[in-house]
């Protein structure tokens, strides 16, 4: 562990770190002027930086681990596609609640992310790229606006890169603050100009994706790793990790109650452990009570069943959760578990794009739900109410899988802490529903009475 | 073309179908809101949950399309359960007004709640509220209140699918979404209300039919809209003789599922007669009589003026004449008067447009403002041009003796006091009227008729296509249908018998009418489904199981999805 030197976040520390300049003495863009070089000597083609990004092993960094390689392979070639452009679209838009990973790589690194690009558009034959930024970073979006310009009057992106004949252009694109954007059919969406509406799939975007072309989505993070795996090879970038399915460096946001809450880069892997020591322990050396070890979207777990945890995708799956955006938010024995499921619901309730029936009344519900059970005047069958309601809202019933990710913070966290919602609903003022159904009264009325019928 | 089962039942479909049409296709009623037969698939409403064997997750039926030896479970216990848990977001935050919702009755979310809503009630939270967005204009004819409003964007797909004039738009995120007018626009356009015709619930109303009658006291006619040579299919929607509203029926040939707002509200335009007796009038005075003078005076008049010259009789019809009445008046005047000169003016109108994918073009365009001139012609009524008489009489060089206008209304130039004092110049005018209008206040004799919805007949529209319409009401007493009228006169010629009806007329034209050859009018000429089929229209729920052509339909809309998907279309 100890001889794991920074890769994705090597040049964070560094003075000017975002100029080309500074980019450049650290050996930038060697891999990309070595793949085009190559191209004409046939040394370098497509099919080879693919299949490099195959036996890399490299998985997605946006949150679902998909292997980069193979999504690349799905873009139909080119007798089967005709005219039809390749886009590639990398997705800046990182809002997931927790996760800021891809804007610290923007801000301080900018030019890595540029040449995983265009190395991802030589292996797709992508012509023109898009960064899609989330548009709350607006000074992201000038640090990269500034990079590109620097790129194009260095002949690195243009109508003939390098004096390779081969034509790349780069557009950054503002999304207008709305976390679904991130989901990258909404993205998608979005880019066109449309609202952003996640698509029905199929067709997937390696088919059919912005303007009907086929379009490939990759995270900030993703992408960097594709330069670094250009730099220094597959057999390296498969070395860093725990085993073959979890390879190469991984950047983890803490926050919560550490010591030390920020990005830290480790090999993908790490156990929760030592993390927690990177970040220097737990703040007052208080006890972990609950971890959300993927962002807002991924299932809480509780301290115990945390501490070993190996923090890749398939470690965190088999705890039950997921690695996601690998946000790790720590919460100590202070936390009060139905308060902060109470805001995230919130986050769900105000971000729902509204399309699908039981995400758009289902996510507001809960959050309503949640917020009688804290404030006091909730009854014990809320609580069984929250899970059945959260319930019927995933698995296939909806357009994306946001509608998943918004109720597992409740299905996770009432089983796991059910006594402190128990708590709330015992305080509570109201009559409730088993004194009535006592009483004599049936069970719709006792409802209805219990909450002074403001229905 | 792919074999589908769906619970148990195996049914073939085309390729491009989805499973939702296979469902209904094999009879089984799966609700659906945001599905239309039309409109681009969205997969929104989450209604139309089914299971698909070896498909792990619950599908939204409408959005799978569906393959060859597919097994589908329509009504497994978890699709149910799916299905009941969207009905329940559904109601969550939904006013339940339907007591002074002007839906209700028609409404698939009602439709919907009544045949497998849960009896009780989850919530306690306040409902969601849209001030300023409720009952209030937003065009010319349509009413939207959002509280009521389901976001299945069927509506915001008609104006940008359909009439291509993108009014309206979902305003605001998630839960507070609504749907809106683009800022300081209005839903203006040649169909606006067809958009309150593809909302499911009452967050859309026309403002011409908004509490005027409860539609279940509604009865039905099916009928063809007489506003323009299109001849869109209608359902004539009444009670107590009175006419409430006009809503397409579905005919894939002709209007597809919609039809224009012009046409849609002349419905109450069907109302009343100015006339409740026939009118003689001479030396300026009016005065009522009976039937049996008035024709007497008209039979003596053109006996009078074919004695001494056939060519100073001048018979006009109108392409707004079913085709009955025109043949009966051709066959009456040129046959048994002797008198030549029977013609119709044809009656250029605005041009109306209809989009439908089965057309050349995709749109259907009306540009005579009348339903049948094809008919008359085929009938043997002349169309007026160049030299015939018509335009004789009013350049002046010809007065005819007898000048017999069968519809007052035969063109809008009869609003033009120049036009109409031209056509005076005939010593005897016969006018067949139902409203006041300057050609009927200079009549001789004035003969008052029903309008269409007190008759029946048939007309043949752009396309050249028969369509039967029906009674919708009985004429007030006294007034006559334009047949019942020719009939009587013809009798007193000796030709014609007032017993017949105008199947009868049809079964003695059709043998001799170019394209009547070979029609039944209990069938081929009775086009377009049952009024209650259309998805657009009452009984919603029912309806598309009452489809008379549902395979014809969910083929077609397959079909379109088809192209759209060729033609590289999302
Ligand atoms: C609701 C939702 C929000 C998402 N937000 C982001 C995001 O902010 N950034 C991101 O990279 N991926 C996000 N994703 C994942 C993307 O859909 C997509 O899987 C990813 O960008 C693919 O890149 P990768 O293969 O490099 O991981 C989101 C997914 C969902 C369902
Ligand atoms: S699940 Fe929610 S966020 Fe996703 S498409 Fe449906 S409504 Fe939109
Ligand atoms: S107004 Fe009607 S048609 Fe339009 S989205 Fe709402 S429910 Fe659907
Ligand atoms: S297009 Fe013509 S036939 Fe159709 S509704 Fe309009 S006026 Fe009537
Ligand atoms: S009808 Fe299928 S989702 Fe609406």
């Amino acid at each position: 562990m100890s001889d794991f030197a920074p890769v994705l976040s090597a040049r964070f520390g560094k003075k000017n770190s975002s100029a080309l300049a500074t980019y450049v003495a650290d050996g930038g863009y060697e891999s990309w002027k070595k793949v085009l070089a190559g191209s004409k000597t046939g040394e370098w083609t497509p099919a080879k930086v693919t299949d490099l990004v195959k036996a890399s092993g490299l998985r997605g960094r946006g949150g679902a681990g998909f292997p980069t390689g193979m999504k690349w392979t799905f873009v139909p070639p080119k007798e089967k596609r005709g005219d039809k452009p390749v886009y590639l679209l990398c997705n800046a838009d990182e809002s997931e609640p927790g996760t800021f990973k891809d804007r610290i790589l923007i801000e301080k690194d900018p030019h890595q992310i540029l040449e995983g690009m265009m190395l991802a558009s030589f292996a797709l034959d992508v012509k023109h790229a898009y960064i899609y930024i989330r548009g709350e970073m607006v000074h992201g979006a000038e640090i990269l606006n500034a990079a590109i310009d620097e790129a194009y009057a260095a002949g690195l992106l243009g109508t003939n890169v390098l004096g390779s004949g081969m034509a790349l252009d780069l557009t950054v694109h503002r999304g207008g603050g709305a976390y679904i954007c991130g989901e990258e059919t909404a993205l998608i969406e979005s880019l066109e100009g449309k609202r952003g509406h996640p698509r029905i799939k199929p067709p997937f975007p390696a088919v059919s994706g912005v303007w009907n072309a086929p379009t490939v989505v990759n995270n900030v993070e993703t992408l960097c790793c594709v330069k670094h795996i250009l730099d220094r090879g597959a057999d390296w970038f498969k070395g860093i990790g725990r085993n073959e399915r979890n390879t190469g460096p991984k950047l983890y946001c803490v926050s919560g109650h550490v010591e030390k809450p920020g990005v830290y880069e480790a090999p993908m892997g790490i156990p929760f452990r030592d993390l927690l020591a990177m970040c220097g322990g737990m703040k007052g050396g208080r006890k972990v009570k609950a971890v959300i070890p993927g962002g807002s979207s991924a299932p809480m777990l509780t301290g115990d069943e945390m501490m070993d945890v190996p923090l890749d995708f398939d470690g965190v799956a088999a705890a039950k959760s997921m690695l996601g955006s690998a946000a790790i938010i720590v919460m100590d024995e202070t936390t009060d578990i139905p308060k902060a499921v109470t805001n995230i619901a919130k986050f769900y309730a105000h971000e729902s794009c509204g399309q699908c029936t039981p995400c758009r009344e289902g996510t507001p519900w809960l959050h309503k739900m949640l917020k009688r059970i804290v404030a006091g005047q909730g009854k014990k069958a809320d609580i069984e109410m929250l899970m059945q309601v959260a319930g019927q809202m995933g698995n296939g019933m909806t357009i994306c899988v946001f509608a998943d990710a918004a109720i597992a913070p409740i299905l996770s966290a009432i089983p796991k802490f059910r006594e402190e919602f128990e708590a709330y609903v015992a305080k509570s003022a109201s009559p409730g529903f088993e004194q009535a159904a006592a009483a004599g009264i049936t069970s719709e009325v006792a409802e209805r009475t219990a909450e002074g019928m403001h229905s | 073309m792919a074999k589908v089962t769906v619970d148990g039942r195996t049914v073939e479909v085309p390729g491009t179908a989805n499973v939702l049409e296979a469902c209904r296709a094999a009879g089984v009623d799966v609700p659906h809101f945001c599905y239309h037969p039309r409109l681009s698939i969205v997969g929104q409403c989450r209604m139309c949950m089914v299971e698909i064997e070896g498909v792990p997750k619950i599908q939204a039926s409408c959005t799978v399309p569906v393959r060859d030896g597919m097994v589908v479970l329509a009504s497994s216990e978890k699709a149910l359960s799916a299905r009941n848990a969207t009905m329940e977001f559904l109601l969550i935050n939904h006013p339940l007004d339907c007591p002074i919702c002007d839906q209700a009755g028609e409404c698939k979310l009602q439709d919907n709640a009544v045949a497998a809503g849960l009896p009780v009630s989850r919530t306690v939270e306040p409902r969601r509220q849209f001030p300023g967005y409720d009952r209030t204009d937003i065009g010319p004819h349509v009413i939207a209140d959002m509280t009521r409003c389901i976001q299945c964007t069927r509506c915001i797909r008609f104006c940008n699918e359909i009439s291509g004039t993108g009014e309206l738009s979902l305003i605001e995120r998630g839960g507070h979404a609504f749907v809106w007018t683009h800022e300081g626009k209005a839903l203006d356009n040649e169909w606006s209300a067809c958009a309150a015709d593809v909302c499911p619930v009452g967050a859309l109303t026309t403002k011409e039919f908004r509490f005027r009658k409860r539609v279940w006291w509604l009865d039905k006619a099916k009928s063809v809209c007489d506003g323009c040579e299109i001849g869109c299919n209608i359902s004539i929607e009444h009670r107590d003789r009175t006419v409430y509203r006009f809503l397409p029926r579905v005919n894939l040939a002709v209007n597809d599922f919609w039809m224009c707002d012009y046409g849609r509200f002349r419905a109450e335009e069907l109302n009343g007669n100015d006339f409740t007796r026939p009118i003689l009038r001479a030396g300026g005075k009016a005065r009522e009589t009976h039937w049996g003078e008035a024709l007497d005076a008209v039979k003596a008049a053109v006996d009078a003026a074919v004695a001494k010259d056939p060519a100073s009789v001048l018979v006009l019809g109108s392409a707004r004449l079913a085709t009955e009445e025109s043949w009966l008046l051709a066959q009456l005047f040129k046959g048994t008067v002797g008198a030549s000169q029977v013609e119709f003016h044809p009656d250029l109108g605005p041009e109306r447009k209809i989009k439908n994918p089965a057309v050349p073009g995709g749109w259907l365009v009306g540009r005579e403002a009348a339903p049948n001139s094809r008919g008359a012609e085929a009938a043997g009524v002349a169309r007026a041009g160049k030299g015939s008489a018509l335009a004789r009489l009013l350049d002046g060089s010809y007065t005819p003796e007898v000048l017999y206008v069968a519809d007052a209304e035969f063109t809008s130039r009869v609003s033009d006091p120049k036009f109409v004092e031209a056509l005076r110049r005939a010593k005897t005018l016969v006018v067949h009227g139902r409203r006041t209008n300057p050609l009927t206040e200079a009549a001789d004799v004035l003969l008052p008729v029903a309008s269409l919805a007190g008759k029946e007949g048939t007309f043949v529209n752009v396309l050249g296509l028969v369509q039967r319409f029906q009674l919708a009401i009985v004429p007030p007493p006294i007034v006559r249908t334009d047949l019942e009228v020719l009939l009587h006169l013809g009798k007193r010629w000796g030709v014609f018998d007032p017993q017949w009806t105008a199947r009868a007329v049809f079964e003695r034209m059709k043998g001799t009418v170019p394209g009547y050859a070979g029609l039944e009018w209990d069938s081929a000429a009775l086009a377009g489904s049952d009024p209650s089929a259309s998805p657009t229209s009452a009984y919603d729920v029912l309806l598309e199981r009452r489809l008379s052509n549902p395979a014809e339909i969910l083929a077609s809309a397959a079909e379109a999805r088809g192209a759209r998907a060729a033609g590289g279309e999302k």
